[in-house]
């Protein structure tokens, strides 16, 4: 070799990272070598102020099998509990009607907001089932999509009959007069406050092209819309609804101010959830009713949602098949936040949701699912024992 | 309340077994949970902070889900993410003088008896260490980092989307770029 290595390539054979035809050369050039002793001598206090980079460990620290813990039980969960507090936060929840929770976990989640019209037309529900989903799958697609996904989704429904604010009532008559249904209480408790929700319907109307270019632009070109989704019109109506509180529970609210608040809260929760320790919440409605055209295949369409939020797709296929789509409320939970049961309730089986951890700075939250004659129940509350919802719903006349 | 009526039990046929892309990730977190864990230690003071901080390295390797994406060096990933975490814990103290203060406590506790003075300039030194990685150049500083925590040219290469060729030049500009901010700090600091 004629020409003398770089001061780079002289670098790299400090740490023996020189091809060999030029360490061949500076083994045998004489000018080569004392340029090397004088970048290793340049260099010598660097190499020696960052030597505690490499040095052996002294310190105690977590374990890899306590970090695994920590990472599953606390990491993932603290960031799908945060997911779960913002669907909470939902502006549909801010009515008070929290037996629309499902419908708002659809729809409030901008990220998941694209699979609205799809999972909607499954509410002709006879029965609940319950999907565990890693959400924090959502938040990257969210991160990433997520402001153009919730605009498509805004551009593409239309409403037909907001719901109104949560009117109180003074009894359960009244309430079942309101709403139109029979509503059941408890009879050896008196709730301490009683709201009827208007109900509400819309239409959506999807521009497969844009949604497919969303799920392009995401990362996801693997998922493909299949064509019939285009200019699918999906029409629900949700009836009206009735919530009875017990102890001591937020007030429904429905201007924007208060959810803010709320939201505000939330954000605190540790006295939030201090100050509804107690609170329980009773709330149903009749089951929405969805019409959309024959040819959209709703199983096909729930497999890409779920395979949106990460799941691999013999995973979304393993579930989309042992789910009837025509008449099951299915309802998303956080995979590491959240556990369930299915449970025998009020002679029917229903799903009972429980938060899987206590982060110190929010009691558990529960919710009791249930279908009956046609109605939607659910039994919810920010602290206490979920028990105690077996034992209302199962003392229900 | 009846006992039967506690969590009966049902078949849960909606229940998803573990994926291999989570058997996957489980491995690669036994894997790399020391190394990682370890660097960040050494990048920032607060033991707690390096926890957290090597939590997160993780977790956004749980986002990025790499097996659906792309074949890449975990190592160099993991590695280059940790680097940054750490940087921007540096960067985030607003006083130099809190971190100081931090170390030379954390010194005079931990110091033996017979050597107080040796282990707290070793420690303070190590501030300006930090103090002088937390004012370079990310991409130099991130190249230091790895470079002096052992990686090979090739996985440094392949995290930083460099060509192993060009490794020693940069990391050469590198040290020359570090002594002079470590130099430029001690400096203000004696005045």
């Amino acid at each position: 070799m004629k020409n003398h290595i770089t001061d780079g390539k002289l670098r790299a054979a400090l740490d023996g990272e020189l091809g060999s035809d030029e360490l061949a050369h500076l083994e045998s050039c004489q000018q080569c070598q004392s340029r090397q002793k004088l970048i290793e001598a340049q260099i010598r206090p660097t190499v020696e102020r960052l030597r505690f980079l490499s040095s052996p460990s002294q310190e105690a620290g977590l374990s890899t099998s306590s970090a695994w813990k920590k990472f599953n039980h606390e990491k993932l969960a603290q960031k799908e509990t945060s997911m779960f507090r913002k669907l909470f936060a939902s502006p549909l929840i801010k009515y008070g009607a929290s037996v629309a929770l499902v419908i708002a976990l659809i729809l409030a989640f901008p990220a998941t907001r694209a699979l609205a019209g799809e999972l909607l037309s499954l509410f002709r529900v006879q029965r609940v089932a319950v999907v565990q989903i890693d959400f924090t799958g959502l938040e990257q697609l969210d991160e990433s999509a997520g402001p153009d996904i919730s605009q498509l989704i805004a551009d593409s429904i239309t409403m037909q009959d907001e719901p109104g604010d949560p009117v109180t009532v003074s009894s359960v008559d009244e309430a079942s007069q309101l709403a139109g249904f029979n509503v059941r209480a408890p009879q050896d408790m008196i709730p301490s406050r009683i709201s009827v929700m208007d109900g509400s319907s819309f239409s959506l109307t999807i521009d497969r092209d844009k949604a497919q270019a969303l799920l392009d632009e995401a990362g996801r070109s693997d998922l493909v819309l299949p064509k019939e989704v285009d200019g699918a019109d999906v029409t629900v109506n949700i009836p009206s609804s009735v919530s009875l509180a017990y102890g001591t529970c937020p007030e429904p609210s429905s201007d924007s101010e208060a959810a803010r608040e709320m939201e505000r809260e939330m954000e605190t929760s540790g006295s939030r959830a201090e100050l509804y320790k107690d609170c329980i919440i009773l709330a149903q409605i009749p089951s929405p009713q969805v019409s959309a055209p024959a040819s959209l295949d709703i199983a096909k369409l729930a497999q890409i949602g779920l395979e949106l939020t990460g799941m691999s797709p013999e995973e979304a296929a393993e579930f989309t098949s042992t789910v009837d789509w025509t008449s099951t409320l299915v309802v998303p939970i956080p995979q590491n936040a959240a556990s369930y049961q299915q449970v025998t309730v009020d002679g029917v089986t229903g799903a009972l949701l429980e938060r899987s951890i206590d982060d110190g700075d929010d009691a558990p939250q529960f919710a009791l699912f249930w279908v009956k004659d046609g109605i939607i129940y659910t039994i919810g509350g920010l602290g206490g024992d979920a028990q105690t919802a077996l034992e209302i719903a199962n003392s229900l006349p | 309340m009846d006992e039967s009526l506690r969590y009966e039990s049902i078949p849960r046929p909606m229940k998803l077994s573990k994926s291999r892309s989570d058997e996957s990730f489980e491995s690669t977190f036994h894997e790399y949970w020391n190394a990682i864990h370890r660097l960040l230690t050494r990048m920032v003071i607060d033991p707690a902070e390096a926890e957290d901080l090597a939590l997160e390295t993780f977790y956004r390797l749980y986002k990025y889900r790499p097996s659906q994406h792309e074949t890449l060096s975990i190592r160099g990933w993991l590695y280059k993410v940790a680097t940054n975490l750490a940087l921007q814990s540096i960067r985030s103290f607003k006083r130099r003088e809190h971190y100081e203060r931090y170390a030379g406590k954390d010194a005079l506790i931990e110091a033996p008896e017979d050597q107080p003075q040796k282990i707290l300039a070793e420690k303070e030194d190590r501030e300006y260490v930090r103090l002088a990685l937390g004012q370079m150049n990310s991409r130099q500083a991130e190249l230091l980092i790895m470079r002096h925590s052992g990686m090979a040219y090739k996985d440094i290469a392949a995290a930083l989307n460099l060509a192993p060729t060009s490794i020693g030049p940069l990391l050469l500009r590198a040290e020359r770029e570090f002594e002079q901010w470590y130099r430029t700090l001690v400096q203000e600091e004696d005045r």
